[in-house]
């Protein structure tokens, strides 16, 4: 049997190799992998790698049956990035895509069965199976939708993607317009000349490189969206903190915070168990809780979740773990615990920091850490005997033109006099 | 540091996160605005960490709030602190008040928020530096005058918040011509006191002396001003009420 080797066919393959490493990277890579919208945009791309596949083995061996049934694989490709997009954005299976793509889908495998839905014809000069008629528009329409989608999630992934990995977001983004916008554009040509739909196989193949080689570079790229995770804090059974990270601010105050993980501690055995997980649900986030034998650990998110309430059971059974003996000793000392920082990094790894807006936004260094010539500090500190006093001129004295401290200290002992007069005459009442 | 695979050890104390603090300081002493990418960009140039790893420690600086978001004072900003603001807004509704009255309102606080004098004197020196406030030197006395308002005005405010200055003052817009023994019998105070107080208010130009018969007369040129200000001052039911810096 002769083999139809074709540019379109060629490049077919490229495109289901790299599609099935995609697939591959999105699994292996990130060290959280049970996240439902991920699973089913990993499903699409599979099933993409999949169809493209049999497209090009159809061609290959000229057969209008495998033809047809890489029609009828574009089915569950575009309905699981429908689902696997519109979940990352709502945690919801349902959009008007959703329902779209169902119905076109009836049509199509329909259509599928139907006579001459695929024909054999020699177009630029190779032999190629075209779809035919109402089958081959609905098929496009598919392959449409999948590509707003696709270029959907592309963008708002761009647009949430924090200051650290901006980088790679644009890859990222750069990787899906490719692979939806180019690749699409091309597609459309096709109906003019059929030479571009290897322009726009090769558009997908080059796009969905760079998506690879991103995803590679920062998998944390994949879990933009999903959650928005605030902030964690471990306390100790009496309420002292232990330890805290900050992934990006949240609007819920420290107060709030702090007064739910002291109250539940109040609580815990009445509404938790020691090792139980509790959401609550706060006006601008999640707090899930978990209490255990030493500690009691507070995460605040976007969303609950299955994944987020293990990975917060797991960090606390490692806390206790690794620090088990400071635990045991009653260690208050938040220092001690600072290298909690390495069970971030294992738990909660796949998400993001926001906690840098952005490289232009200026910063200061803390006051504790900042030295003021030696006059001056043995100045303020006559001055100031209380410390908290003394660190907020100091902080104070770092964001003031250069003369201002002299200033004060001129202005403080012209009016000194003034001063222990009143003092002298309050002491006396 | 050839690899750094930071996130897994990274702690304050870290060699790697000391140099990046050692170079932000550098920036903040030098004057200059320290944002995350001039940090970066000297970091990188200096330490050679690669990118990751840097951006890694930035992050935990900023985490751990040893790097906080700020920047130098701009006039708009000084008002944004609630002590500084109330401050204002009080020498702005209490014409005239001197250090030792805004200072004891403060000292007689009972909420024993409000710190100590040097915590006033510096926010003080804040509203000065920052052109919100001037002050003027009136005897033994220091007044902070909101910075548009004139000197002598702030004079006057200063003059007739003193209960004998105001009865002088009364008599003399009343009386037309007093002399300074008739003031004395009309005021009801010790002599010393009274001669005192004509004295600076002669000193002050608000009175003077008239014809040979050494008589005082209020100043033309100050009394309409004065009168104005006697009558907004019995309006508001002027006495300086507590300072009340703890609400927004």
């Amino acid at each position: 049997m002769t083999l139809n080797w074709t540019p379109e066919v060629v490049v077919a393959f490229f495109v289901a190799i790299i599609g099935f490493v995609l697939t591959i990277t999105t699994y292996i890579k990130p060290k959280t992998k049970k996240i439902t919208s991920l699973n089913y945009i990993r499903l699409a791309i599979l099933v993409f790698s999949i169809f493209i596949f049999i497209d090009g083995l159809s061609i290959l061996y000229i057969n209008e049956f495998l033809s047809i049934i890489s029609g009828f694989i574009l089915v569950p490709f575009t309905l699981s990035l429908v689902i696997g997009v519109t979940y990352i954005i709502k945690e919801n299976f349902y959009s008007l895509g959703f329902v779209l793509v169902i119905g076109l889908s009836v049509l199509f495998i329909y259509l599928g069965f139907q006579p001459n839905a695929v024909t054999i014809k020699v177009q630029g000069g190779y032999i190629r199976l075209p779809w035919m008629g109402l089958f081959g528009n609905i098929g496009m329409t598919l392959s449409a939708i999948g590509g707003v989608f696709i270029f959907y999630w592309g963008i708002k992934t761009l647009k949430n993607a924090p200051f650290l990995i901006k980088k790679e977001a644009y890859m990222f983004f750069l990787g899906i317009f490719v692979a939806s916008v180019v690749s699409m554009v091309f597609y459309v040509l096709y109906l003019f000349d059929p030479f571009y739909i290897v322009a726009s196989n090769l558009a997908l193949l080059v796009g969905l490189l760079i998506i690879t080689l991103s995803v590679m570079i920062e998998p944390k790229l994949l879990y933009i969206l999903p959650f928005t995770v605030y902030r964690i804090m471990v306390k100790d059974r009496e309420g002292y903190p232990l330890f805290d990270h900050d992934w990006s601010k949240s609007e819920i105050s420290e107060n709030i915070f702090t007064g739910f993980i002291n109250a539940v501690q109040l609580m815990s055995e009445e509404i938790m168990n020691i090792g139980g997980l509790l959401d609550i649900q706060l006006k601008d986030g999640i707090l899930i809780l978990h209490e255990s034998k030493n500690i009691t650990v507070g995460l605040i998110t976007s969303k609950s979740s299955k994944l987020l309430r293990s990975s917060v059971a797991n960090f606390t059974r490692d806390f206790e773990i690794k620090f088990e003996k400071i635990l045991m000793e009653g260690n208050k000392d938040m220092k001690k615990y600072e290298s909690a920082q390495e069970l971030i990094e294992k738990h909660f790894s796949n998400f993001p920091s926001r906690i840098i807006t952005h490289k232009r936004k200026p910063l200061l260094l803390t006051e504790l850490l900042l030295k003021l010539p030696l006059s001056l500090d043995r100045d303020l500190k006559t001055i100031f005997k209380d410390e908290k006093e003394y660190n907020f001129i100091k902080s104070e004295i770092f964001r003031t033109p250069e003369s201002t401290a002299a200033g004060f200290i001129s202005l403080y002992k012209e009016l000194k006099k003034e001063l222990d007069g009143i003092e002298n005459e309050h002491q006396e009442s | 540091m050839s690899n750094l695979n930071l996130a897994l050890s990274l702690t304050l104390n870290h060699p790697s996160v000391q140099s990046v603090i050692e170079i932000a300081k550098e920036v903040i002493n030098n004057n200059n605005v320290l944002d995350t990418e001039l940090l970066y960009n000297l970091a990188k140039r200096r330490l050679k960490f690669p990118r990751k790893g840097l951006l890694s420690i930035i992050q935990l600086l900023i985490n751990k709030k040893v790097l906080v978001e700020g920047s130098k004072y701009t006039r708009d900003e000084v008002l944004n602190n609630r002590y500084r603001f109330n401050l204002y807004n009080f020498l702005t509704s209490y014409l005239g008040v001197h250090f030792s009255s805004i200072r004891k309102q403060i000292i007689t606080d009972k909420s024993g928020t409000l710190g100590s004098s040097g915590q006033l004197i510096w926010h003080l020196e804040m509203l000065i530096r920052f052109n919100y406030i001037k002050k003027i030197k009136i005897k033994n006395y220091t007044v902070f005058l909101p910075y548009e308002i004139d000197d002598e005005i702030g004079l006057l405010h200063f003059v007739l918040r003193d209960e004998i200055y105001l009865k002088i003052i009364q008599l003399l817009i009343s009386n037309v011509k007093l002399k300074k023994s008739e003031i004395h019998k009309l005021v009801n105070e010790k002599r010393e006191t009274i001669y005192y107080r004509i004295n600076n208010l002669i000193e002050f130009n608000i009175i003077e002396l008239s014809g040979d018969d050494n008589s005082l007369v209020l100043n033309s040129s100050k009394k309409n001003d004065i009168i104005l200000i006697i009558t907004t001052f019995s309006q508001n039911n002027s006495q300086i009420t507590k300072l009340n810096f703890n609400n927004k």
